[in-house]
């Protein structure tokens, strides 16, 4: 039985959660309201996601169980939330410069409110401590996702993205909740804290505990698109908006890999304290080499396949792919280094995955097309755009003074100092792999098709503005990366209680 | 010794073989004298027309949605309603928003006129229509 003052202390520090709910029924409101305005509930959305920025800053430092145990508000889900509400914000903004949602609708009103639903079931996600907290929290980022994938009706390939992301989703989350229905038999607990106690005490049988963690690792693996659940990303990626589609690859990402690792720390992580250097895992199962294989697994495969595409959703789709491999090799070392590698990664990627995303929405919007010819001579049609997807690639690929080289070196730096040479073997020969499909652009951009440099393409200086803002820090954050550096060690504690 | 799963699987187990055994004591015990008129769908002599399959209009799934929200609802009223005198204001207020977020999805709803059961126009042949020379339109 929870006592009042724990829900009027949890209700406080709920604040940017329920700004969020806030935010959502005035957009839908007011978008009612005024129908002539096209754009007043993504402003609404904007002012929202500032407030609840506000909020989230005012609880640094904070570390509480709130609501008897279902949330954790820490610093580790603190950092997570921010890279949320950052890309919520910056997708926002994008969809603002968006031809193809601005054809398909005269209203963009529902689609700005799902973008803050989601956002709101990703705040949940990232904080939840609770396995049925977990899955509805999935649940709540799911279908909004669902919905916004094939927001674009009258495009034939949303529909069909839509429509595979529903029936993957349904079955992965029914994996999972039957893995978490296992874990229920096997310790009588749905509360992450109690879970990890009960396990410490008692001896489980280890093949139910595997199949249970393997079961609910595939809900997770779903959100991060790891290998073998991989299978919705390309088409998904494809038919859905591009702004959906750069949103579902940082945002939902992010989301996956927080609950993910809070997963592993509360839930079968040994408290004794003095274990900072390798987690101390509960349950004679050796978790590193599970995630370890589906990081290999994820990052051939990505890369493998990016190779041949020509479509560059597609492409940027496979790559994402990979970036969850690389992610995932950091995550499997399973120590504080390897998180606070995720968290400087996942910075990055967000700044550089956002950019080349723009850009090819611009290029489609101007050209309506996503074919990696049609870049061809873009290097002379419009220069800055050129330079700007030149920067996020290059970052991309982790190629020094970018921002991409500083997260893959804290990546790799983690998992040599934990002693698996051979994964971060493996890496490296990816990464080189996809520097392979990542200059395939780069020389369509400046080396091929030079006659057709005659006709400009010329973009809006606000749209420029907005690719320079997130250009700029890639570059900038390659060289002078110690602030993001230190906040990621700064909140690479989760909070596990006592 | 069974255990209690073990007591719920052979209660599965009998389950099966009751209805089985059932089943299986009627097929030798009953007279079978089938036809063509026995055979079909509606023995009372009713002729079937068209496909068992058809297709459900989609305003249905849209009225049983909302309703779901609100059935929920009133789910939740029913434990809030025995903790109330312990909780008090603290709960009162607390349900005040819940119902006040499910009556914004409601309003909502309304405003965008899907509650509103649009009815097929049916076109009712008039006599008219068979005089020679003039056109349906």
């Amino acid at each position: 039985m929870m006592d009042i003052s724990d829900l009027i202390k949890s209700i406080s520090l709920f604040k940017p959660e329920t700004t969020l709910i806030v935010t959502f029924m005035l957009a839908m409101i007011l978008d009612m309201a005024f129908k002539k305005s096209k754009n007043i509930a993504g402003y609404i959305a904007i002012a929202g996601l500032v407030i609840a920025g506000i909020f989230l800053f005012q609880q640094t430092g904070v570390n509480y169980k709130a609501f008897a145990n279902l949330l954790v508000i820490d610093s580790f889900g603190q950092f997570m939330k921010f890279i949320v509400l950052m890309s919520s914000l910056i997708i926002i903004v994008f969809s603002f410069f968006s031809n193809e949602l601005h054809n398909a609708h005269t209203k963009l009103g529902e689609y700005y409110t799902l973008i803050i639903g989601m956002t709101f079931g990703m705040f949940l996600l990232v904080g939840s401590a609770n396995l049925i907290m977990i899955y509805v929290a999935i649940e709540t980022m799911s279908i909004s996702s669902y919905v916004l994938a094939g927001y674009t009706r009258e495009v034939k390939r949303a529909s069909e993205a839509s429509l595979k992301y529903v029936i993957f989703g349904a079955v992965s989350s029914g994996i999972m909740i039957y893995g978490i229905s296992i874990l229920f038999g096997l310790t009588g607990s749905l509360n992450l804290f109690e879970i990890n106690q009960f396990l410490s005490v008692n001896n489980v049988a280890t093949l139910p505990l595997l199949l249970s963690g393997l079961m609910i690792l595939s809900g997770f693996g779903y959100k991060i698109s790891a290998v073998p659940f991989h299978f919705w990303t390309p088409d998904v990626y494809e038919g859905a908006p591009v702004t959906i589609t750069a949103y579902l690859s940082v945002a939902s990402k992010a989301a996956g890999f927080a609950v993910l690792l809070r997963f592993f720390k509360t839930g079968l992580l040994d408290s004794v304290p003095g274990t900072s250097e390798a987690w101390q895992l509960l349950g004679n199962i050796d978790w590193h080499y599970v995630i370890a294989v589906l990081a290999v697994l994820t990052m051939t495969l990505g890369n493998l396949v990016a190779v041949w595409q020509t479509n560059m959703k597609r492409l940027l789709a496979y790559s994402s792919i990979a970036h969850a491999g690389y992610l995932l090799m950091a995550v499997s070392v399973m120590n504080d280094n390897g998180v606070s590698a995720v968290l400087i990664y996942f910075v990055f990627y967000m700044l550089m995955n956002l950019g080349a995303f723009f850009v090819v929405q611009l290029i489609a919007n101007k050209l309506d097309s996503e074919n990696i010819d049609e870049y061809n001579g873009l290097g002379y049609r419009s220069p800055v755009l050129a330079v700007c997807m030149t920067v996020f690639l290059i970052s991309l690929a982790g190629l020094p003074p970018t921002s991409g080289f500083i997260g893959k070196l804290y990546v790799f730096s983690s998992v040599i100092n934990s002693g698996y040479i051979w994964l971060a073997i493996i890496g490296v020969l990816n990464s080189v792999v996809s520097l392979y499909y990542y200059a395939k652009i780069i020389r369509n951009m400046y080396l091929r098709d030079v006659e057709s440099a005659k006709t400009k393409l010329v973009f809006s200086p606000v749209t420029i503005a907005i690719v320079l803002m997130l250009a700029i820090p890639s570059l900038l954050f390659g060289v002078y990366f110690t602030p993001i550096v230190e906040w990621a060690n700064y909140s690479m504690n989760i909070f596990v209680g006592n | 010794m069974i255990s209690e799963f073990g007591i719920i699987l052979l209660y599965f187990i009998l389950g099966f073989v009751f209805v089985g055994i059932a089943l299986v004591a009627a097929y030798f015990i009953r007279p079978s004298h089938p036809n063509a008129i026995k055979n079909s769908t509606y023995e009372c002599g009713e002729i079937p027309i068209g496909e068992p399959w058809v297709r459900f209009n989609v305003r249905f799934y849209v009225i049983a949605l909302i309703f779901l929200l609100f059935d929920v609802e009133v789910v939740f009223l029913l434990p809030w309603a025995i903790v109330f005198k312990g909780l008090g204001w603290f709960a009162f207020i607390e349900m005040i928003i819940f119902v006040v977020i499910l009556l914004v999805g409601f309003a909502y709803v309304w405003g965008k006129g899907d509650l509103d059961w649009e009815r097929p126009k049916p076109y009712i042949a008039k006599l008219s229509d068979l005089v020679i020379g003039k056109k349906k339109q």
